[in-house]
């Protein structure tokens, strides 16, 4: 072994302790269990709606719309990281959006038809609903949050959660990753 | 009491409690290890999502411990990770898309060889279980070629360095070495740069015999671990997702397999950015071949395709000739006439009649 491959005796000690305390805490966890969840925020109830929502903002056609595409998974895993500012947002946003579905329409917007669903968020989209729960103006904020984020899911890299299968990349006949051989002079 | 009294309750004291703590943490050791996954190690929820795809790949029936070892097994290394991850955790940075480094996938890769021993031993055997000091301390190459960031996007994938830090000079004059010994020897293209584990998939059963869905030639084989590592983006494509190769021939549109495992191939085996055929690396067949998949012949781990020719030739071919004796690469390293590229003209004059409608017959498959 080389010296710099050794490693020090204070540095095997802190780095076990680190491990070995790190085992007993995970021993915590086992203890209170929860059901595992593919959500890392959002309820289930939460996504039936959102789901139903990117639907609407990038709808199936011959390529996958972006329900399929992960746009709900995107915003839930972002919100867990360098979106968690918004997650209030979403939590209010979605509970109102359903309320207001409930009111118009006596019927949850993820069961809507897509025709009711449109002219539902064509109100927000005008900002309509103020009168009723949203805060002035806040229906048309938070829908343009949930497109500008939709967006970004569709056509941004799938290690962030959208763009599954490399969808948008093939909408627009992008080669990922890209062909290209290496350099041969001969 | 005297201070050598003393001295002694407490050393035994001491010991007392050191072994408690150690029965206590091996009994807990031993049942962390024999629990099910969704039990400890999808207790951690950055953990969940890989506990999660793992019950629904092909290698649903194994423990994490088959392939990852427990936090024990590989010593110092795992313990570092492990204890890093609680730290991570409690600092709430988000550990989500924790990969392995380098080493951890080599270590992994090591338990693959158990279960699947004749892949593992073709690979050893092929020209894809090259290692480091293959790739970077080639004369040759390093005099026409000089060394750049590019070079580990198709050998070395998983390292996480940069080229720099790798090997030196970075000129077209050597001497070469590698920075780190242990590189001289580290596989630069592991089993993972072409499969991905956690990935959706079936164990093998046995049919269903009842359902006519199933018959033979309807069942699908799948491998649905066929994927390729893109090193710049640090996720696994799966190979139906990437992109199937465009290429001409002097402004000629070349025929490619639609066979998705060939687009594995060609992001290593890749022409030029022009798509020019027989540039770079390129050995998309042409010629009397066009169209044929790279597995069509190479055997996936070995490479070997010496074998592959009498799956589709009769002894004697149509121009009446033992084809394995005809003067192509298969037969002499130096012919001219490459296998990938053979055609008709290589051997018959170009505007000899009989040879145009057979060409006629030839291009159409
Ligand atoms: C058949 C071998 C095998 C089994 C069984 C297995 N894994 Fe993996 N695991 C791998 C490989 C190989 C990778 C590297 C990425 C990939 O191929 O998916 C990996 C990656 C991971 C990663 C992320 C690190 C990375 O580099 O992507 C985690 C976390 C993980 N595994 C946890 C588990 C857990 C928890 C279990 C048990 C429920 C498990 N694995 C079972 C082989 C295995
Ligand atoms: C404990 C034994 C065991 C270990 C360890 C193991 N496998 Fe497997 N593997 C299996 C079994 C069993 C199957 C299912 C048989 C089949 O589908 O052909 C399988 C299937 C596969 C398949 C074909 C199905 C697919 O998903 O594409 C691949 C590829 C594969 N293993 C690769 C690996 C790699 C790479 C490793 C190391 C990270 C590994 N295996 C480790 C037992 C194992
Ligand atoms: C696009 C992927 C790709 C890149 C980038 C790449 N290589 Fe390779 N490399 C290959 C392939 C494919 C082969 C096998 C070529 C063959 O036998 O037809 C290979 C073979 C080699 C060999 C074996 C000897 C030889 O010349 O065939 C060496 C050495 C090598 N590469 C070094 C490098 C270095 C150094 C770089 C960076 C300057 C580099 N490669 C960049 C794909 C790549
Ligand atoms: C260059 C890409 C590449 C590498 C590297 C690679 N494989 Fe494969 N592997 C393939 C391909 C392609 C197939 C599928 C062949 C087919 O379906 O015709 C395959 C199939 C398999 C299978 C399924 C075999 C079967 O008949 O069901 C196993 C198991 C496997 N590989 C294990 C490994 C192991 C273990 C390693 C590392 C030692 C490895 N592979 C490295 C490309 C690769
Ligand atoms: C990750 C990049 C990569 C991928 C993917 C890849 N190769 Fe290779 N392949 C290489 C490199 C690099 C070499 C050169 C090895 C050497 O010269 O030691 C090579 C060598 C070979 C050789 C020559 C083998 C020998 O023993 O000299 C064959 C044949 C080959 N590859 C076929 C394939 C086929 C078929 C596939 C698809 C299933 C494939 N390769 C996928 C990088 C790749
Ligand atoms: C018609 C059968 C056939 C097909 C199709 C085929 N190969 Fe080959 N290949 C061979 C034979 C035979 C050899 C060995 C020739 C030799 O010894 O030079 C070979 C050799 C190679 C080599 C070693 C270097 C060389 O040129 O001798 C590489 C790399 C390679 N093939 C890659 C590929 C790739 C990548 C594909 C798909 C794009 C492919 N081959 C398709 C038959 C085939
Ligand atoms: C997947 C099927 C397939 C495989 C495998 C294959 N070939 Fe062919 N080969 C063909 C077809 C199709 C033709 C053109 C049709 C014909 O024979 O007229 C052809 C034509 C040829 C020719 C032109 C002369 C002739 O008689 O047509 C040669 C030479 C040849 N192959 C050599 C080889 C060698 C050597 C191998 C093994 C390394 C091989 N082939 C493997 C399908 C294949």
């Amino acid at each position: 072994m080389d010296v710099k491959n050794k490693i020090s005796r204070r540095k095997f000690l802190s780095l076990s302790l680190v491990g070995i305390g790190g085992i007993s805490l995970l021993s915590l966890g086992a203890l209170n269990k929860k059901p595992i969840s593919k959500w890392r925020f959002f309820t289930e109830n939460e996504v039936l709606i959102l789901d139903a929502l990117v639907e609407q903002i990038i709808p199936t056609d011959e390529s996958m719309g972006a329900r399929d595409a992960g746009a709900t998974n995107f915003i839930d895993k972002q919100l867990m990281g360098p979106y968690q500012q918004f997650q209030k947002d979403y939590r209010d946003g979605l509970k109102l959006l359903q309320q207001s579905s409930m009111e118009k329409f006596n019927s949850k917007f993820e069961e809507l038809n897509w025709e009711n669903q449109t002219i539902l968020l064509k109100l927000i989209d005008k900002d309509e609903l103020k009168h009723s729960h949203w805060e002035k103006g806040a229906d048309k904020k938070f829908f343009s949050m949930v497109i500008r984020h939709t967006m970004q899911s569709f056509y941004g890299s799938p290690k962030h959660g959208g763009n599954k299968n490399n969808v948008s990349y093939k909408m627009l006949k992008l080669d990922t990753p890209i062909i290209i051989g290496q350099n041969r002079y001969k | 009491m005297n201070i050598n009294s003393r001295y002694k309750t407490i050393s035994l004291i001491l010991s007392i409690i050191l072994l408690f703590g150690l029965v206590g943490f091996g009994s807990f050791y031993t049942y962390w290890n024999s629990a099910s996954p969704y039990k400890t190690c999808a207790s951690c929820h950055e953990i969940e999502l890989r506990v999660e795809s793992h019950a629904h790949s092909s290698h649903q029936n194994l423990t994490c411990k088959d392939c990852h070892g427990t936090a024990l097994s590989n010593g110092f290394h795992s313990l570092k990770e492990k204890g890093m991850m609680v730290v991570n955790h409690v600092r709430k940075v988000n550990t989500e898309n924790i990969r392995m480094n380098e080493e951890q996938i080599l270590d992994v890769m090591n338990n693959c060889e158990r279960c699947h021993t004749n892949e593992f031993a073709k690979w050893k055997l092929g020209g894809h279980s090259m290692t480091y000091s293959h790739v970077f301390l080639n004369e040759k190459h390093n005099t026409t070629e000089q060394i750049n960031f590019d070079c580990l996007r198709c050998h070395g994938m998983f390292n996480s360095k940069s080229v720099d830090e790798i090997v030196e000079p970075l000129k077209n004059k050597g001497p070469w070495k590698l920075k780190d010994k242990e590189l001289m020897h580290r596989s630069a293209i592991p089993c993972m740069a072409c499969h991905q584990i956690h990935q959706e998939g079936k164990p093998v059963s046995q049919p269903d015999y009842s359902n006519p869905q199933e018959a033979f030639y309807k069942r699908k084989a799948e491998k649905p671990s066929l994927t390729f590592f893109h090193r710049h983006e640090k996720i696994n494509i799966n190979v139906v997702d990437l992109p199937k190769l465009k290429l001409t021939d002097n402004n000629r549109e070349v025929a490619v397999s639609d066979d998705p495992i060939m687009r594995n191939c060609i992001q290593c085996h890749a022409p030029n950015a022009a798509h020019q055929a027989g540039t770079s690396d390129d050995r998309t067949p042409r010629g009397v071949h066009e169209g044929l998949s790279c597995m069509a012949c190479h055997e996936p781990h070995s490479n070997d395709a010496r074998n592959s020719c009498k799956k589709c030739h009769p002894p004697m071919s149509n121009c009446k000739l033992d084809v394995t004796q005809m003067n192509t690469t298969f037969k002499d390293k130096n012919s001219k006439n490459d296998i990938h590229f053979v055609s008709c003209t290589d051997c018959h004059k170009a505007n000899d009649p009989k040879l145009k409608q057979k060409m006629m017959k030839i291009t159409r498959i």
